[in-house]
């Protein structure tokens, strides 16, 4: 070999042996260490670097909602809290301290000697002293807070139980993840603590000034365990209200002339929504705070931020969010940069939160129109309460001006018993979320129809004839050919008269010639099957509804209108439709609005809720439905009958035992366009009989042959033009003139109390007197 | 060829004994110490290296340094101590010596001693309490080990073969099972570089050599189980970097991401004393003045750093392994050979784990951590080398571990 030659001695051939096996270790050695310093180099510097910036976040303001008037709806206030550590909570805080405490007096050489039965033993010994001051930090908490200890072990409790349960699942998670990222088995995964296992839980909320002060002085006594915190809470100030309002215009029944004063709570809660403190995942995946390329979004979501969870609060999060300040200090050098918070932008409402308390305070059961009573002919027991929603809108802008539904969210947290939320489904918003069948609401949206596609014109007279169809003389019939009313037909009729009259032969008429698809194409165009998106809609990127509370309605599809041609029943289908019967379901919003569009003469200008809508302007339906002027017209007129006249349904209600009828819109200084409605509604159940969480049809007969109360139309100055449409809705409360007119007339003394009438609001109820007519004063709907 | 002496000096003659022989056959024109050696080539990158440690201590911990420069002063007159006599005279020692480190290695593994005298720290036993400092014995156990070592390989001829071979192995695991036991995993693990080094030196077979490597690898893994727990954690903490896995960055892993991190924030040339004192301890890298220095180092001076690092260590070889081939003492060669085989493993091994390449042990870098006991060993070691460089050779010894079959000249 050229070695031997080389090098003839051996050893000193394995001498170089070993130099080349030392050259090539340091070759390993520096290969890596290249590639730390000059490959990875920067990123470790920056990495190294990230610990000299010490980044501060300064908190940030909510926005604000308000009225149309500038009323604050909705704000964040400072307020203080008081948190304990959760160390503390947990009991592991006595542990730490009796561990310092023994390695103190034991000495730190001594004790690193120590074998770790010895130092247990140490720190056993000194565990109950700590543990008792704990106690005795409670028992402050407690005096200072005037709560009492149980109730405060209670929240202790609450706090440990969410906290683990929290961990457990996001530990489930991370285990998850790292089980498929990196294959290591169950056993091997390690559980970090989570952030909420190190910080402080709030105990008491909302302190009062000398309870902070108190509680400042106490943290002190007690370093480490408890401390003050300041936070933001979300406030509504209008959630409760005290309304007076007058009874002197009520019906005679429960007329008092005094003014009484209502507490209503809840106020435009459905509207205004909630916030919720805790933030989801998928809230900060949505918009998270750290980004993937290391910079930091101001407003992304931390842990312990509020997130808007319903309503108005949820569906303009992004609007409302504020941008969280922040200051960054580098440690070296001292510079200090800040940047300060952006507080969240604001969200004006078209309401107006005067008239809308007033409105919920005109459909408490307190004020007693919402409740069974007498003269309203229902079969649902006396006395029992109702739902109800109203919805008040202004024709020319579409601007929603009051929108109640009842019971609100407030009201049923206070209820009671699980039985009664379950029974009265307090969580929807009945105004914009509750379907019903418009029954005779619809005519005048049929008439608009059958005129628009030429199929009546308005000078020809209908005969009513008491029944539709000669083989079925029972179900479609007028409603005033029963044998209550001995039979009777209206005579020949003109459309004011019709409406006015309510005569259902007219519109079974208009709707057979229409045909299904006609009518249905006007219903859309006027708004039905359609969510009108005034801002209780959120969508996300991609369109999708992520939360909504607005419903859209039905209107027959083309499936459920082949199944009538193979059942051979689409005659009778598309007849009844011409009365609001049939597969159609509308919102008392979508009534309103439908209305106000017939008012403006076909011009769309869909309701809404928010003025200057910081999400842009919504896609319009369309613009124009150029309806016939004289078919507005005819309509309004026919509308102005059924209330003014005293043929019309919505004129006036006779009592028994009554010389004098009750006129139902008792107001002077306005005009009232109006409709009653008596729609049928699906049997009565309030119980879950079968306890399975859900009333429906499984838990018995319940009280069938009901109908829901309507009562829809506009409202001007006498001598004007509709100024606002209104829609009242009474569930179960039986005929449309009886239950939901008195309440649409104390809702027109509320827009003269706040300005938008004219007239006294306290005037005593006028028209009466009126002389008792000889037919039959109200609709009782369809067959 | 040896001359005789043409004119016999004025000394009385000796006794042509063998002894007499080997003590006066020497070359009269050479005397007997070296001064221009390659020894110093040690010492002067020993100093170097001292002096890069002194100031990367100095970097976060300037009492620390000053206390270091004291014990590089202690250490110098220790080497400067055992390089004063022929270092025969240690080889004579050499039962004594071994004798004295196994009994101070298993004293203070007897659990009974009081702790005045064997302090445990963290539950291990491995100091000797002196009053000024602590005294590591498995220190003193790794020259008497060398030595040890060095004088059977001299002696047993037998290391050709394969069983033989396995013989100086087996007897390793003495003193390997007392240090392991303190426990010392690291101390430990070094024996056996030290123990190859010099049986590749002394001659061994290659092929033996290399297939005891590769059945030791295959049935290491084998020996997981048996390790302590912070052991596996360490193996488990430096299995979880490699692959990227971020999980335990923040409890076994710490020191090691910690140290990674600070050793690639250097760059090609630091980022300076100030902004690296800030650095470390922002970082909270742990053991920053003596296992982890050179991640300091890497961080002050950056790539350069190391180079400049590694280079005194690469020179200090080069001494050694000059010394090791001008020396033509058999057991001055394979002690040479050993010491540098120790300090050098030791380097690489401290190194490697500051770079993430090896799982975190408890190895401090020779010359540059801080510690009094440690410095007084390595330059104890140094002075070892620089005794056997300072000699030159008294008499003609058949040249050893040469088996292969070329002449050899003198």
């Amino acid at each position: 070999m050229d070695t031997r030659k080389a090098i003839p001695s051996m050893f000193h051939r394995r001498l170089a042996l070993l130099a080349i096996v030392f050259a090539l270790l340091m070759v390993l050695l520096g290969g890596q260490m290249i590639r730390l310093s000059v490959i990875e180099g920067s990123e470790h510097r920056a990495a190294a670097e990230s610990k000299l910036d010490h980044r501060e976040y300064l908190p940030t303001y909510r926005g604000q909602i308000l009225d149309r008037d500038g009323r604050v709806l909705a704000l964040d206030r400072a307020s203080d809290d008081l948190a304990v550590e959760y160390s503390v909570i947990t009991g592991t805080w006595a542990r730490s301290q009796a561990y310092v405490a023994a390695r103190t007096d034991v000495g730190k050489a001594k004790w690193s000697s120590l074998g770790p039965e010895r130092r247990e033993e140490l720190i056993a010994e000194r565990m109950p002293a700590f543990r008792q001051r704990i106690e005795e930090l409670y028992q402050a908490v407690c005096s200072i807070g005037g709560i009492s200890r149980d109730d405060l072990q209670r929240t202790i409790d609450d706090i440990k139980a969410s906290v683990q349960s929290s961990a457990a699942a996001t530990w489930e998670r991370q285990r998850q993840d790292e089980m498929q990222r990196f294959g290591i088995s169950e056993e091997e995964f390690k559980a970090r603590p989570i952030a909420a296992q190190t910080d402080a839980h709030i105990v008491l909320h909302r302190l009062s000034d000398a309870q902070t002060f108190e509680f400042r002085r106490l943290s002190q006594q007690f370093p480490g365990m408890i401390e003050v915190q300041a936070s933001r809470r979300r406030e509504y100030p209008w959630l409760t209200a005290n309304v007076p309002l007058n009874r002197n215009s009520l019906p005679r029944e429960i007329r008092r002339d005094e003014v009484q004063v209502i507490t209503v709570a809840g106020v435009a809660d459905h509207i205004l929504g909630s916030v919720r403190d805790q933030v989801w995942a998928q809230d900060m995946e949505r918009r998270p705070f750290n980004l993937k390329d290391g910079s930091v979004d101001l407003g992304g979501y931390l842990p312990g931020d509020s997130v808007g969870s319903r309503g108005i609060e949820a569906v303009f999060e992004d609007t409302l969010r504020g941008l969280r300040g922040a200051v960054h200090q580098r440690i070296d050098t001292g510079e200090k940069v800040r940047v300060d918070a952006t507080p969240g932008r604001d969200v004006h409402l078209t309401l107006d939160i005067e008239l809308q308390a007033r409105i919920q305070a005109i459909l408490s059961h307190e004020f007693g129109l919402t409740v069974v009573h007498n003269w309203q002919h229902n079969q649902v027991p006396l006395g029992t309460p109702l739902n109800s929603a109203a919805v008040v809108l202004e024709v020319e802008t579409g601007e929603i001006l009051a929108m109640v539904s009842m019971p609100t969210m407030t009201m049923g947290a206070a209820m009671s018993t699980d039985a009664e939320r379950l029974a009265t489904g307090p969580q929807v918003n009945r105004a914009s979320d509750g379907i019903y069948p418009p029954g005779s609401i619809l005519k005048p949206l049929t008439l608009a129809a059958a005129v628009m596609e030429g199929v009546h014109n308005l000078d020809t007279r209908i005969q009513c004839s008491g029944f539709y169809f000669e083989t079925m003389k029972t179900r479609a019939r007028c409603w005033i050919y029963r044998p209550v009313y001995g039979m009777q037909t209206h005579e020949a009729l003109l459309a004011d008269e019709a409406l006015a009259r309510s005569c259902n032969i007219f519109f079974y008429t208009l709707a057979d010639h229409l045909g299904v698809h006609r009518l249905r194409k006007w219903l859309d165009n006027f708004g039905l099957a359609h969510v009108l998106d005034i801002g209780l809609t959120l969508r996300g990127k991609d369109g999708k509804v992520l939360w909504s509370d607005e419903s859209a309605g039905q209107l027959p599809t083309d499936e459920e209108i082949g199944a009538w041609k193979d059942r051979g029943d689409t005659k009778f289908n598309e007849t009844v439709m011409g009365i609001g019967q049939g597969p159609i379901t509308w919102t008392p919003l979508q009534a309103a609005n439908a209305y106000a569009t017939l008012a403006r003469g076909g011009v769309i200008r869909d309701a809404t809720l928010i003025i200057d809508d910081p999400r842009g302007t919504r896609p319009k339906r369309r613009d124009d439905l150029n309806l016939n002027p004289r078919l507005v017209a005819t309509a309004i007129e026919g509308l102005r009958q059924s209330v003014e006249e005293n043929y019309g349904t919505g004129h006036h209600i006779k009592i028994e035992g009554e010389e004098n009828p009750e006129v139902i819109l008792n107001s002077d200084s306005v005009t009232t366009w109006a409709k009653t409605g008596t729609a049928t509604a699906p049997p009565l159940r309030t119980v879950d009989l079968n306890n399975d969480g859900e009333i429906n049809g499984k838990d018995g007969p319940g009280i069938k042959d009901l109908d829901h109360s309507w009562f829809v139309g506009l409202v001007g100055p006498r001598h004007g033009k509709p100024l606002y449409a209104i829609a009242v809705i009474v569930e179960y409360g039986g005929s449309g003139g009886r239950t939901a007119g008195p309440i649409a007339n104390q809702i027109i003394r509320a827009l003269q109390t706040e300005g938008y009438l004219p007239g006294d609001p306290d005037s005593p109820a006028s028209g009466q007197g009126a002389p008792a007519r000889q037919e039959p004063e109200d609709d009782g709907g369809d067959d | 060829m040896t001359q005789l002496a043409a004119h016999p000096s004025a000394r009385p003659r000796t006794r042509y004994t063998a002894s007499g022989l080997r003590t006066d056959a020497r070359p009269l024109h050479q005397s007997l110490v070296n001064w221009a050696n390659t020894g110093w080539l040690c010492v002067f990158s020993g100093v170097g290296l001292s002096m890069v440690g002194i100031l990367a201590i100095g970097t976060t911990q300037p009492g620390f340094a000053l206390r270091q420069i004291a014990h590089l002063c202690v250490a110098l007159v220790a080497a400067t101590a055992i390089a004063l006599p022929h270092y025969r005279w240690l080889e004579r020692a050499i039962i004594p010596l071994t004798l004295a480190a196994l009994g101070l290695l298993i004293f203070v593994l007897i659990p009974f001693v009081p702790e005045v005298i064997v302090r445990p720290r963290n539950g291990a036993r491995r100091w000797i309490n002196l009053g000024l400092t602590d005294f590591q014995p498995s220190e003193l156990a790794k020259i008497a080990y060398i030595m040890g070592v060095a004088s059977y390989l001299r002696v047993k001829q037998n290391y050709r073969t394969f069983v033989g071979v396995l013989r100086p192995l087996a007897l390793s695991l003495i003193p390997m099972v007392l240090v392991l036991v303190e426990p010392n995993l690291g101390m430990t693990l070094l024996f056996l570089p030290m123990l190859f080094a010099m049986l590749i030196a002394a001659g061994a077979k290659m092929r033996h050599i290399l297939i005891i490597l590769v059945i030791g690898l295959s049935i290491a893994p084998l020996s997981y189980p048996l390790l302590l727990d912070h052991q596996r954690d360490r193996i488990d903490a430096i299995l979880a970097q490699m692959r990227g896995d971020p999980r335990h960055q923040m409890d076994i892993g710490y020191q090691g991401s910690r140290a990674m991190t600070l050793v690639g924030a250097g760059g090609w040339f630091g980022v300076g004393a100030s902004k690296s004192a800030s650095l470390i301890r922002h970082n909270d890298l742990p053991e920053e003045h003596n296992d982890m220095v050179f991640a300091v180092i890497c961080c002050r001076w950056g790539l350069f750093g190391a180079i400049i690092t590694w280079g005194m260590f690469s020179v200090f070889a080069f001494g050694g392994l000059l010394t090791a081939g001008l020396c033509k003492d058999p057991f001055g060669r394979l002690v040479a050979v050993g010491i540098v085989a120790a300090l050098f493993a030791q380097m690489c091994i401290n190194t490697g784990m500051t770079m993430g390449l090896l799982p975190i042990t408890g190895l401090p870098l020779p010359f540059v951590s801080y510690g009094g006991s440690s410095m007084v060993a390595t330059w104890l070691m140094v002075g070892l080398l620089f005794n056997i460089a300072l000699r030159r050779s008294k008499y003609l010894a058949r040249q050893s571990f040469e088996f292969d079959s070329m002449p050899q000249e003198s």
